[in-house]
């Protein structure tokens, strides 16, 4: 696969695992998706998904022990980094891939100047000098407006507000023009009116340099905005797949369809409600045999329990779920998916 | 993307596309509900070093007060006949016929150069030369190593003091061992006649039949004659260089250590512990006064006025070693734990769930027995076991600069300082009291880290 | 920054006051006022403690006077050597503990942090082991036993090699302070191992330093920049307690081999009851510690950024 138009990152059943007291947790089961230049994958999925650990793993960043990659292949521009972090002889983080995180404040090193820890990517990824870096550090500031960047530059992260640590950490991530920018949550910690500048930041750099960007959220408001393909994650795999239209106009998956109806928007009309999906996600300890959202699902049948579903593909686009309902042998099982969500979760109930 | 065909529909159940009844089991997380200390039991029992520990701890205990019911030998009597002795089996003594200075002169020897006149015992080497011509005066010294050319002769004994006595007996502190005498003939000027003689002598336990009957080695009715063997009094850890049985001394001591080392931090604790709630709960003036106080008392360098104390009490009638010690460390320690308790309950009385409990009614002292007094308890039970080692370091460091136990009482630390003076020839007396104050300050150490760690309820999710 | 160590001197002068005062008082207040002067020695040294303390004054005369004398900076005469000065005993002795706590602290500060960095390298390994054990013996034995056995160890050693390679006791020479030094330093150093090591491990955790990876930076810089230089942090903030546990160890080490320090001499007032020299003494170490504490607490704004504005 190192073809022209062969995807950027491509990722194929990634599985990883965590040894802990309670015994083998198994985080991420299985997970594929490809990014491709200039494009918006967003992973989508509640806390404990596997989402943040599906990206650590690329990075490199899963603590081994007690973390583990048993299985899969990553591949960037054809050449596998997994179980790596060195591409052609040289460090792909920070060059290849950028990667900024969800809290800015512990994100950067309180006893480092906030240009040096920028100044300091390009030190040693392209060998300049410490003065030609920092003056660079100055210009990519000022390039994520912040104001005044000279002398900000030479500020500690506890002089900055979380906003601008963001920034500051949106700059250090691309000052290696990346090809990749992996963004883990960057906007859960910050406020509501800070959240949209760096989304908006976010999205003019990646007009600017066509970068394609990872973004992993449990917003699917963020989502609406920035995305241009999206994983839905459940329990360690990604549960359904498709464009940012077919999550939101033509769900494959029972728990997109939760996810949908549990969070709020402006555009619906006044008795709308939010529903909680009821009871919390399995135990990865021991992952159940069949489905794992069986145990929450409003239309779980007797299948669901022992047999894990395969991707099915309800059209040809390439949008795919992990769902009974697809099934031949269920008649109506789409239609029922998307239309009756809220009726049969009160009868389930 | 197809189907895969895992699971074709002919091998499933027919109703396997049928809405599931019930709900699917095994999914729900719960474990067992366990109070806050029988979950710290649990992480404590699972820490072998912390359970060793409080064994050791227990050992310990048992050691100093149950110890002088099974080891009867008083501390305080003295075995002159093993001075210094050291640790190993029961060591037997041939009885010897009382000995008289002088009372007869041995034969001069056939042969030239030194002889023993007869075995040698601790009650006495005898030994004898041939007489050298041009000798005025023998020189004799004796020592515990081997003499060898440049190398000094050790201890000097005396001389002579005449050209016709060529035989000399030693009595001088002789202890069953090896020793190298060497005699050396100078002229009237004192100059050195020829190279001296060395022997190397193997002293045997000696006893005479009197003595032995005095002590009580040999029964009433029982008359061993000279030349049989009787059984010493057996210290199983050697002897001090008074004579003192070891093991005694150390169960002895060990209660001294153990009674600073537990009631002082108790002590204080509980002061701190009340004085830092009173300032927790008054809050406000009271609060700050009280603290700014405690702030003065921290900043006084501990040590050193432990010392200025001990010199200020130790001059009132009566009072000596223990009690000046706890109430100097009262005095001085209690507004660590003070301040800690008081940002305990300070911190508490902030939290959601004391808020929630007041505005369902809760009355104060429902409170503090809900929520104040669990949630400052972990910490005090750790600070008062980190407080243990360090009091019994104090008083191990007072005792070793003459500050702290004082004779006749013992303790690890006073005996400690005793051993120190004899390390080089008898290291054990230094060795003992030194192993039980590390052990012990060791044991408690490692509970401490222990407790921390299964008090921690930060750590409780990690389960 | 100025305000700030400004604001800290005079905490620290009332500090001084505090415990002059409480000096003052442990001496005067307990039953058998032993500065009322009958145990003096001789009649000229009564004589000299009258003009100095003013003995036959009210007790608040008293005081006044001894806090005078200590703002004018002498801290009195000796109460059992006739014209020894408190100051004069400083002078001479105080040096010579100074060297060997300086070299201590430094061996104990180097020492700790080092080995607390390895060990949280080689974490669950035998290097971390070994220098765990190493650490809990410095805990749990006395520094006068590690004194007393390391002076059998170089008498061995000596006799082994059959000539003097390091002097068993005494002072004068570099040799001469190598071992003392060393012990001394142990007990702290194996608290600030203990104390490098879980702040090293907590930050191994730390999402900055999964920033600093995600750059793509050296592991090696990664643990110079980012872990080591925030590691020492709280390391550098007990470096106030560790002098002071050093000062008053030194009494215990200058005794084991016979240095002449301050601490040796301090002792051996206490031994022979000399009060005056006690106070003065006293008040002389509780001011040196408080500085101390504030020159750290300075430097600490220096090795941590937040610290500095303030």
């Amino acid at each position: 696969m190192t073809g022209a138009d062969a995807p950027l990152l491509d990722v194929a059943d990634l599985r990883v695992e965590f040894d802990t007291y309670g015994g083998t947790v198994q985080a991420v089961r299985g997970v594929s998706f490809s990014v491709a230049a200039g494009k918006t994958l967003a992973i989508v999925g509640e806390s404990g998904c596997g989402k943040s650990v599906t990206v650590q793993a690329l990075m490199g960043l899963v603590p081994m022990p007690p973390g583990r990659i048993t299985a899969g292949s990553a591949r960037l521009r054809g050449h596998e980094i997994l179980g790596t972090t060195m591409l052609e002889g040289r460090d792909f983080r920070g060059n290849e891939i950028g990667m900024i995180f969800q809290d800015p404040m512990s994100a950067l090193n309180p006893t480092m100047t906030i240009g040096r820890q920028i100044a300091e990517t390009l030190e040693v990824h392209r060998g300049w000098s410490r003065a030609r870096a920092f003056a660079r550090a100055v210009e990519l500031l000022d390039m994520v407006r912040i104001p005044e960047a000279a002398a900000r530059a030479r500020q500690y992260p506890f002089e900055f507000s979380g906003g601008m640590l963001q920034r500051a950490m949106i700059a250090m991530a691309i000052a290696c023009e990346p090809a990749i920018l992996i963004a883990d949550e960057p906007t859960t910690a910050l406020d509501v009116t800070i959240q949209a500048q760096v989304l908006d930041l976010m999205a003019d750099l990646q007009n600017e340099k066509s970068m394609a960007i990872v973004l992993i959220t449990h917003d699917l408001g963020v989502v609406a905005r920035m995305a241009d393909d999206v994983a839905v994650m459940y329990a360690g795999q990604i549960v359904e797949k498709g464009s940012v239209d077919d999550i939101f106009y033509r769900p494959a998956h029972p728990y997109t369809v939760g996810l949908r109806a549990a969070m709020p928007t402006n555009a619906d009309h006044a008795d709308h409600v939010l529903r909680p999906i009821p009871g919390s996600p399995p135990d990865l300890f021991s992952p159940p045999a069949g489905c794992a959202y069986a145990a929450r699902c409003p239309h779980a049948m007797n299948i669901c329990a022992d047999h894990d579903p395969p991707p099915f593909l309800p059209d040809e686009s390439g949008h795919f779920g992990r769902c009974w309902l697809h099934h031949e042998s269920v008649a109506g099982g789409l239609e029922r998916l998307r239309a009756g969500a809220a009726t049969e979760r009160s009868a389930h109930e | 993307m197809t189907e895969t065909p895992l699971t074709s529909p002919g091998m499933l159940p027919p109703d396997a596309f049928a809405p599931m009844r019930g709900t699917v089991e095994g999914h729900a997380i719960t474990r067992p509900s366990l109070s806050y200390w029988q979950d710290a039991w649990i992480r404590l029992k699972a820490n072998w070093r912390a359970l060793f520990s409080l064994w050791l701890i227990v050992a310990m205990l048992a050691f100093v007060l149950v110890g002088p019911l099974v080891w009867r030998v008083d501390p305080a009597a003295q075995d002159l006949r093993q001075v210094s002795s050291a640790p190993g089996l029961a060591r037997s003594a041939i009885i010897v016929a009382p000995f008289t200075a002088g009372a007869e002169e041995p034969p001069v020897p056939a042969n030239r150069g030194l002889h023993l006149a007869a075995p040698p015992t601790t009650q006495v080497v005898r030994l004898v030369w041939q007489p050298v011509s041009g000798a005025a005066d023998y020189l004799v010294y004796r020592n515990i190593v081997p003499v060898t050319p440049g190398k000094a002769y050790g201890l000097p004994l005396g001389n002579t003091m005449s050209a016709s006595t060529t035989h000399y007996d030693d009595q001088l502190d002789l202890d069953p061992q090896t020793y190298y005498y060497t005699v050396i003939p100078v002229d009237a000027d004192g100059r050195r006649l020829q190279e001296p003689d060395t022997i190397k002598v193997a002293v045997k336990s000696a006893i005479t039949l009197a003595e032995a009957q005095e002590r009580g080695l040999v029964g009433a009715n029982d008359t061993p004659g000279v030349g049989d063997r009787v059984t010493l009094a057996w210290h199983p850890l050697g002897t001090d260089y008074l004579g003192r049985d070891m093991l005694a001394r150390l169960m002895q001591g060990g209660r001294a250590s153990l009674f600073i080392g537990l009631v002082a931090p108790l002590l204080y604790v509980m002061l701190g512990v009340a004085y830092g709630s009173v300032a927790g709960f008054i809050g406000g003036r009271v609060d700050q006064v009280m603290m700014r106080f405690a702030d003065f008392v921290i900043a006084l360098p501990f040590l050193l006025f432990m010392i200025l104390l001990k010199v200020a009490f130790g001059i009132g009638p009566g009072e000596s070693g223990i009690m000046p010690m706890i109430v100097a460390m009262v005095i001085l320690l209690w507004p660590g734990t003070a301040r800690l308790v008081r940002g305990q309950i300070l911190q508490v009385r902030e939290e959601g769930y004391v808020e929630a409990a007041k505005l369902l009614g809760a009355r104060t002292s429902y409170i503090m027995l809900r929520h104040m007094i669990p949630n400052t308890l972990g910490v005090i039970l750790v600070t008062l076991t980190f407080a243990i080692p360090s009091a019994i370091f104090t008083e191990a460091f007072l005792s070793f600069i003459g500050m702290g136990v004082a004779p006749p009482e013992a303790s690890w630390g006073s005996m400690s300082n005793d051993g120190i003076k004899t390390m080089l020839t008898h290291p054990h007396e230094l060795l003992f009291p030194a192993l039980m104050i590390s052990v012990t300050v060791l044991a408690f150490n490692l509970l401490g880290d222990g407790l921390r760690d299964a008090l921690d309820a930060r750590m409780r999710s990690r389960g | 920054m100025l305000r700030y160590t400004i604001r800290r001197l005079v905490q620290g002068v009332i500090t001084v006051w505090f415990i002059a005062t409480a000096t003052f008082l442990a001496m005067h207040m307990v039953p058998g006022d032993p500065l009322s002067g009958e145990k003096a020695t001789s009649e000229q040294i009564r004589a000299n403690l009258e003009a100095k303390y003013g003995l036959n004054q009210p007790i608040g005369t008293q005081y006044l006077i001894y806090l005078g004398n200590i703002a004018k900076g002498d801290l009195g005469i000796s109460f059992t050597q006739k014209n020894r000065e408190v100051n004069d005993i400083i002078r001479e002795h105080f040096p010579v503990s100074a060297a060997l706590g300086i070299l201590a602290i430094t061996f104990a500060a180097i020492g700790g942090i080092l080995l607390g960095a390895l060990t949280a390298l080689y974490r669950n390994k035998w290097p971390d082991a070994a220098i765990m054990l190493l650490v809990i013996l410095g805990i749990s034995v006395p520094s006068f036993v590690f004194a007393a056995f390391s002076q059998l160890a170089i008498v061995k050693l000596n006799a082994l090699l059959g000539f003097s390679l390091l002097p068993v006791a005494g002072w004068g020479t570099v040799s001469h302070m190598i071992v003392p030094s060393l012990v001394l330093g142990l007990g702290t150093m194996a608290y600030l191992t203990r104390l490098m090591r879980s702040s090293m491990l907590e930050i191994v955790n730390a999402d900055y330093v999964r920033t600093a990876h995600a750059k793509g930076l050296p592991p090696t810089r990664v643990f110079s920049r980012h872990q080591l230089r925030n590691a020492i942090l709280p390391v550098v903030t007990v470096l106030g307690p560790a002098i002071a546990a050093i000062t008053t160890g030194s009494f215990v080490i200058e005794l084991v081999f016979a240095i002449p320090g301050l601490g040796r001499y301090f002792v051996q007032a206490v031994q022979q009851l000399d009060y005056t020299v006690i106070m003065g003494t006293t008040v002389f170490y509780g001011a040196f510690l408080v500085l101390m504490v504030i020159i750290v607490d300075l430097l600490y704004g220096f090795v941590d950024p937040r610290v500095r504005v303030d």
